[in-house]
């Protein structure tokens, strides 16, 4: 249980970030950070709060707080958005909260190097906005675009819908700065050089800063990649009476070598029964559609326009059909944005409840598709059988390699979970029903997520499984940068660094 | 793609008591093309709030113009492939 920190330790923190505002401690400012929209145990709410929130606006505020904390032996809690899907950014044992809200400056845009500098608590339509009218973009596209921020995507290693096309959030950061466990100020880049993208001096640090869920240190700075702006974008969805042939399809498509390719989709039957539960555009569609593809295209219109025609060619090759203009342009333009999205679900009756979502977010080579599907939805209609507040939302593979879309896939199964029913047994339910997923995903030599970052129970205690002989690795490595195991302690079994051989917790 | 359909115009008090909803499918009714919604019955938990038509109008209109800036957002040009649905869907 998490206990109030003694009234020095917030006096302290109010000396370091002299602003009205910046140092909080009133339930409000702390409950409404305790979760992310991801399922969350709200009977046990309090269980998950910091016990201060800080908004800093500089690094060496940053470094001043961490020092102080590690010092202590306070734990350090980094929020940016509070928009993933893993509980990243959820307190595991209260402490200081760091919401970096307030980095959110646009420090340099060097157009001839083709790099932004930012905060980053900057989102990423907020920075486009700016970088618009200089022809350029920043092209990290989640699904959470206009709410997420650009601090949260290093943390959480963020895939981009727009990743076969201009890469994932890791090869979009160029160099930033991180404040270390311990408090220092460190800048991290492929070797030296804060605008270069490769390099082979020393060790290659920015992947090992890059999706560690806030375990690692605090970036306070990003130097991020510029590409132009796109003078045109596609999209084309097709529909089909058989889940192979869409599979196959979706292959053929991300293996065509179109430069332009931007993301393929698969989506599976319950997936298509969901949307033709609640969705306008799919509702209407004939019950023989049972599976659907999206591919989509950005780039010159010289790049394009002719590619959209091999598309078209593609997308029928084994048998489908075009689902027409308006659901392929509103469709995809919907994507850049489903948090906007209401969510409820349906209990066994038919009957509409509001619900919460998880997406699982493995990510699976293409050939195992079809067999993880199955067990998949195996498992989740076993536990709504059993337990009748959950709802099967269906499965969807995206494109998961950057710039070459083939090979893996970001593979996603949707639940619905009517919150207020969770209490002790229902929430155990479901963490089980969880790991059973994630088991799955192993087994099929898989990882269990491709981009939310496996920070959640029921994925946490598979992690070092996952990690296998590299497991003792991560631990020296964790052990060695956050000594005290001050930095987001509890997650993705990283406790285990400080335990000793005998098990004593001493090491 | 654009549809005007749906702009809402001047609130007016004698045009907003909706039509009375039309059976689409399995749990889904219409009261207005291309608007659907759930089957009331499905909604007893939870019950449908009423909607004036502007609102239905101004929500619909909405979406629509939120769809055109996110595309604009990303491209400066959308281009589609200009054919109709082969799906057989009204």
């Amino acid at each position: 249980m998490v206990t109030a920190l003694e009234d020095s330790v917030v006096e302290e923190l109010g000396a370091t970030l002299e602003e009205d505002g910046a140092v909080l401690t009133n339930v409000t400012s702390r409950a409404m950070r305790a979760r992310v929209p991801a399922p969350f145990p709200v009977h046990r709410w309090f269980e998950y709060m910091p016990q201060v929130v800080v908004l800093p606006r500089t690094a060496e505020q940053v470094s001043e707080i961490v020092k102080f904390a590690n010092q202590h032996g306070i734990p350090v809690v980094p929020r940016a958005g509070g928009t993933g899907l893993a509980d990243g950014a959820v307190p595991l044992r209260g402490g200081i909260m760091v919401d970096i809200k307030r980095m959110d400056e646009i420090k340099e845009i060097d157009l001839v190097n083709r790099t932004v500098t930012v905060g980053p608590g900057i989102n990423m339509l907020k920075l486009n906005e700016q970088l618009r009218k200089h022809g350029v973009m920043y092209p990290d596209d989640p699904a959470s675009y206009p709410c997420s921020l650009v601090g949260g995507r290093i943390g959480t290693g963020g895939w981009s819908l727009l990743g076969a096309r201009y890469g994932h959030t890791r090869d979009l950061v160029v160099s930033m700065q991180v404040v270390l466990p311990t408090g220092e100020i460190v800048e991290i880049g492929d070797g030296g050089g804060r605008k270069l993208r490769k390099s082979s001096t020393g060790l290659n640090l920015k992947q090992l800063f890059t999706g560690h869920q806030g375990t690692l240190g605090i970036t306070t700075e990003a130097t991020l990649e510029l590409v132009p702006r796109a003078e045109c974008e596609f999209a084309a969805f097709f529909a089909f009476d058989d889940y192979m042939k869409a599979h196959l399809t979706t292959g053929t498509l991300a293996r065509s070598g179109l430069a332009t390719l931007a993301g393929v989709v698969l989506f599976d039957e319950r997936k298509l029964a969901y949307l033709r539960r609640d969705d306008e555009a799919y509702i209407p569609q004939p019950d023989w559609v049972v599976s659907a593809v999206a591919a989509t295209l950005y780039g010159t219109r010289a790049e394009v326009e002719p590619a959209s025609k091999r598309v078209m060619e593609l997308g029928r090759s084994a048998g489908g059909k075009y689902v027409g203009d308006e659901i392929s342009w509103g469709d995809w333009a919907s994507r850049h944005d489903r948090y906007a999205t209401p969510l409820h679900g349906r209990l066994p009756s038919g009957e509409v409840v509001p619900m919460c979502w998880h997406c699982e977010d493995a990510a699976l080579s293409y050939s195992e598709l079809p067999k993880v599907r199955e067990e998949w939805h195996a498992i989740v209609q076993r536990y709504i059988d059993e337990y009748g507040i959950f709802d099967d939302w269906g499965m969807f593979a995206y494109t998961n390699s950057a710039y070459k879309p083939w090979g893996d896939y970001l593979v996603e199964i949707d639940v619905g979970i009517w919150e207020e029913k969770l209490n002790d047994e229902t929430w155990a339910g479901w963490v089980n029903l969880k790991r059973e997923i994630a088991e799955v995903s192993l087994r099929h030599g898989g990882s269990i997520t491709a981009c939310h970052g496996a920070t959640r129970v029921g994925d946490a205690e598979l992690v070092p499984t996952e990690m296998g002989s590299a497991w003792e690795v991560v631990k020296r490595v964790k052990r060695a940068l956050d000594p005290n195991n001050v930095m987001n302690p509890g997650k993705q079994m990283l406790d285990e660094a400080y335990v000793s051989s005998d098990g004593d917790g001493s090491g | 793609m654009t549809d005007d359909t749906y702009k809402q115009g001047t609130y007016r008090p004698s045009e907003q008591e909706p039509p009375k909803p039309k059976p689409i499918a399995d749990g889904v009714v219409s009261r207005f093309e291309h608007v659907l919604e759930v089957d009331p019955t499905l909604m007893r938990r939870f019950e449908q709030q009423y909607q004036p038509v502007w609102e239905t109008k101004r929500i619909v209109d909405s979406r629509w113009e939120h769809l055109r800036w996110m595309h604009d957002h990303f491209a400066d040009e959308v281009l589609v492939a200009g054919e109709e649905s082969e799906t057989g869907a009204e």
